[in-house]
């Protein structure tokens, strides 16, 4: 039996905000006696991740989850509850324990500005303890997985934030950690840069079986990484099981777009019973569930001409954030 | 505490930092030339107390200037290490990347200490301790392997002080993110420490010595110089160090604790 | 029409930064506190009595430091290091876009954290007069005036000053130690250790001819009642903002030239 990596019980965090009321009588009073009120941020969570899994922590802006991230890596102080993360507790901060796991966060470089990474990798290898000629294989490993090379021995400022990007995964990922944490990985780059990241992540998975946790906004990321994706919203865990579950559990439905030959046919299927998605002249794109498909495009064909007629998958995010979490997720 | 592990990642520190600052060659220059304008204006400003005076507080021109000697090489020092971290620290709060500090394996104070260095300080002590090299001349001070011991010792407990201090101002950017006013609160007080303590109305120098012992890192290594220093001075120092430094780790632990409950 | 465009700009900023300075009292404290060298060297000065050999009481002494001190609290400028860290973390650009000069959002913020400071230097000085009850004196209505002025044009001068070497952050990355370097003659030769009227003949024949004594000196002495050349004096601070203003313009428009011809 493949047994928890991660196992968290009952898990809650407060912080203690200063608030300041409005006004030159608030800054005023503000600056003699700070108001503070404690928010509570994570509610009361639950989940365990096994060995190997990649999960995805999906959520809105100020959801909970790189606070959940920063638990579990042991950055932040849980206030209630317990977190085990390879049988440690993270907030000790054991050596055994910080070796093991490894932090990525989107926009924050951890290389030095100045120097060629090469130089960077050295210096972490010594903080992990790995010899030089250990660490000489390793680089050579991921750089190859990576595909970089020659950039290695040009200064960080000098790369382009695609070749920055992999030099900071290989300075992540030089002690071979077992579990990583990514915290919004993709933020800031580009499309290809982003289908690199993920196509890295899932060939690192499959040839080392680490256990990885990232947390998102973009739904690309979680569709084409993780199979388990939990969902925070409001610092509580309003859905945590398989991706594609989730997607079946939500209505099915597909948008057909129609382009009419006049405004009046648009006009008439607009006054029909189909739901409107929007319209605008003669265009008009409705909303028909899966099952409905065949029998509304042969209503439509057949009272209406028709110029034109696209059936669009609508994105994911738009299910999800309509329908779980009220929100407006970023595409 | 593995020391062979501590001794090689410091050495990666050095070649890295080097490599770096390297880069900016006419830095060095002008902080050299700081250096020395520092030096020379000081030298000026005794100068000006000492006109009509032979002595100051018990001192005379002649010996005040190996206070201005250690002075000098414990600023080089504070250049060369203190400073540049610092720098480091408040640029980690702000761009959120204490995180990675504190996730590696290794202790966060000897990461934070010692990341960095900035060479041109490294020009400064031998500045000062040209100085020095005069100034023993000049006092006709006795050079035996006593006298160096000692010196030593109260050099190395004046850097233990001051090292402290500088890394308590270190740990309270953690709360207050602009840190240059408390930078500059200290280097205003440590401006202090090129003036004997004696030259001091008696009050001031029980605050310079038990709250803010700036004049006692410069004084009491000089009055060893001279030979005039007292066992008990030597020993108050070693202490104050010893004191200092533990305390201002136990400051650093504490905001680490801080900074994981409360930061987001 | 234009003047009250920018009157109404500057008022707009000054609210704005005046409540950001109230974020961060205790920082406004520790820099209160940092101006507080000017009480030491006087205490060396009486400690020693070495004013005798000048011929200055030590009342006359006191209130100078006193002075010097409050001239420097409200002149002290720092624009070279918020400028420095704003091009490092890219926020000039989004400022050269605005229709204002964005020194003008310094200037602001200096004038904002002089008024916040003001508390804090009334209650140093009343412990400075709780310790030294002979030298209180309240000056008259006309000088106080004067000095307020005068300590305003010093102001200026040393704000022109900084911000000419800040503008040197277009070509060169390290600006803030060239500042570090111009520091040294401010620093001994503005009066602010030890009154201009100290120095030996010399340094006085020239020191005049540079902006210097009119950064502490001047004021200090102004408002303390000891005998100096007002109109000479003022004439002097008014003839040095002539001069630097034009200076910084150029500067400035250089840089800027540069600046968006290399992109950021």
């Amino acid at each position: 039996m493949i047994k928890n990596i991660i196992d968290v019980r009952n898990l809650s965090k407060s912080f203690d905000i200063s608030y300041k009321e409005p006004g030159i009588k608030g800054t005023i009073n503000h600056f003699f006696k700070r108001q503070t009120k404690s928010l509570k941020v994570i509610k009361d969570i639950s989940f365990e991740i096994k060995e190997g899994e990649i999960v995805g922590f999906l959520g809105a802006n100020g959801a909970g989850k790189t606070t959940i991230l920063k638990m579990l890596c042991g950055l932040i102080y849980p206030s209630e509850g317990s977190i085990l993360v390879s049988g440690y507790l993270p907030y000790k901060r054991k050596e055994n324990f910080l070796k093991n796991i490894t932090l990525i966060m989107g926009q924050k470089q951890q290389l030095i500005w100045d120097l060629p990474p090469i130089e960077s990798f050295y210096l972490n290898a010594s903080i992990y303890d790995l010899d030089k000629y250990e660490a000489k294989k390793r680089i050579k490993k991921l750089s190859e997985m990576l595909e970089i090379d020659d950039e290695l021995f040009i200064p960080v400022r000098k790369l382009s934030l695609g070749q920055r990007m992999k030099s900071e995964l290989l300075a992540a990922l030089i002690h071979e950690p077992t579990i990583l944490f990514l915290d919004e990985p993709t933020l800031g780059l580009d499309i290809n840069a982003q289908r690199n990241l993920r196509k890295f992540l899932k060939k690192y998975n499959k040839e080392t079986n680490a256990t990885i946790c990232l947390t998102s906004h973009y739904m690309k990321d979680i569709t084409s990484l993780c199979k388990r994706v939990i969902c925070v919203h409001n610092g509580t865990i309003s859905y945590d099981g398989e991706l594609d579950l989730l997607l079946k559990k939500l209505s099915p439905v597909k948008e057909i777009l129609i382009v009419c030959q006049s405004e009046d046919d648009a006009n008439k299927i607009e006054k029909s019973s189909y739901t409107i998605k929007n319209k605008t002249k003669n265009e008009i794109t409705i909303i028909v569930k899966n099952n409905n498909i065949i029998s509304s495009l042969r209503t439509i064909l057949n009272n209406f001409d028709i110029e034109d007629l696209y059936i669009i998958e609508p994105p994911i995010d738009e299910i999800i954030g309509k329908i779980l979490i009220n929100k407006d997720y970023d595409i | 505490m593995n020391t062979r592990k501590y001794l090689n990642v410091y050495k990666n520190f050095l070649h890295t930092s080097l490599a770096s600052e390297l880069e900016y060659k006419t830095n060095i220059l002008i902080d050299l030339l700081t250096a020395i304008l520092s030096l020379i204006g000081s030298i000026f400003l005794l100068s000006i107390f000492f006109q009509s005076n032979s002595s100051i507080g018990g001192w005379e021109f002649k010996q005040a200037l190996i206070i201005q000697g250690i002075y000098t090489i414990l600023n080089g020092i504070t250049n060369t290490w203190f400073n540049p971290n610092l720098t480091e620290i408040v640029k980690h709060i702000r761009e959120g990347t204490l995180d990675f500090v504190l996730l590696k394996p290794i202790d966060s104070q000897f990461f934070i200490s010692l990341k960095k260095i900035t060479p041109s300080g490294f020009l400064e002590i031998m500045l000062g301790v040209c100085l020095l090299i005069y100034c023993i001349k000049i006092n006709q001070i006795d050079l035996n392997l006593g006298f160096v011991i000692l010196s030593l010792i109260t050099i190395i407990c004046s850097i233990f002080i001051l090292y402290s201090l500088w890394f308590f101002i270190s740990t309270t950017t953690i709360w207050f993110v602009k840190t240059w006013n408390a930078t500059e609160v200290l280097r205003s007080f440590l401006y202090i420490g090129r003036f004997p303590l004696n030259s001091f109305s008696f009050s001031l120098r029980i605050f310079f010595s038990v709250f803010i012992p700036i004049a006692f890192i410069t004084t009491i290594p000089s009055e060893v110089f001279l030979g005039i220093s007292q066992l008990w001075k030597i020993l108050l120092e070693v202490l104050v160090a010893i004191v200092f430094l533990f305390t201002s780790r136990k400051f650093w632990l504490f905001a680490l604790k801080f900074y994981t409950s409360a930061s987001s | 029409m234009i003047s009250n465009l920018i009157n109404r700009k500057i008022l707009t900023l000054l609210k704005v930064q005046y409540s950001n300075m109230l974020e961060y009292r205790v920082e406004i404290a520790l820099w209160a506190i940092s101006g507080i060298i000017p009480f030491f060297m006087l205490n060396i000065w009486t400690n020693n009595n070495l004013n005798e050999s000048i011929n200055i009481s030590d009342i006359e002494l006191s209130r100078y430091f006193l002075c010097a001190f409050f001239v420097r609290q409200f002149s002290v400028v720092w624009v070279v290091f918020s400028f420095e860290e704003d091009s490092l973390l890219g926020k000039v650009s989004p400022y050269l876009i605005q229709p204002l000069n964005p020194f003008f959002r310094y200037f602001a913020q200096h004038l904002a954290e002089q008024i916040t400071r003001f508390p804090f230097a009334i209650i140093i000085a009343f412990f400075f007069f709780i310790f030294n009850p002979e030298s209180l004196w309240i000056p008259n209505l006309g000088i106080l005036l004067l000095s307020i002025i005068s300590t305003f044009f010093s102001f200026l001068i040393q704000f022109l000053i900084q911000s000419i070497v800040a503008c040197l952050c277009f070509w060169t990355e390290k600006a803030s130690s060239i500042e570090r370097l111009l520091f040294i003659p401010t620093l001994f030769l503005s009066g602010l250790l030890a009154p201009v009227v100290s120095f030996p003949e010399y340094i006085k024949s020239w020191i005049y001819l540079t902006p210097f004594p009119y950064m502490i000196d001047f004021p200090a002495n102004l408002l303390s009642g000891n005998s100096t050349n007002v109109s000479g004096g003022i004439s002097m601070q008014i003839l040095w903002i002539v001069l630097l203003f034009p200076l910084f313009k150029k500067i400035w428009s250089e840089g800027t030239k540069k600046y968006t011809a290399m992109g950021s």
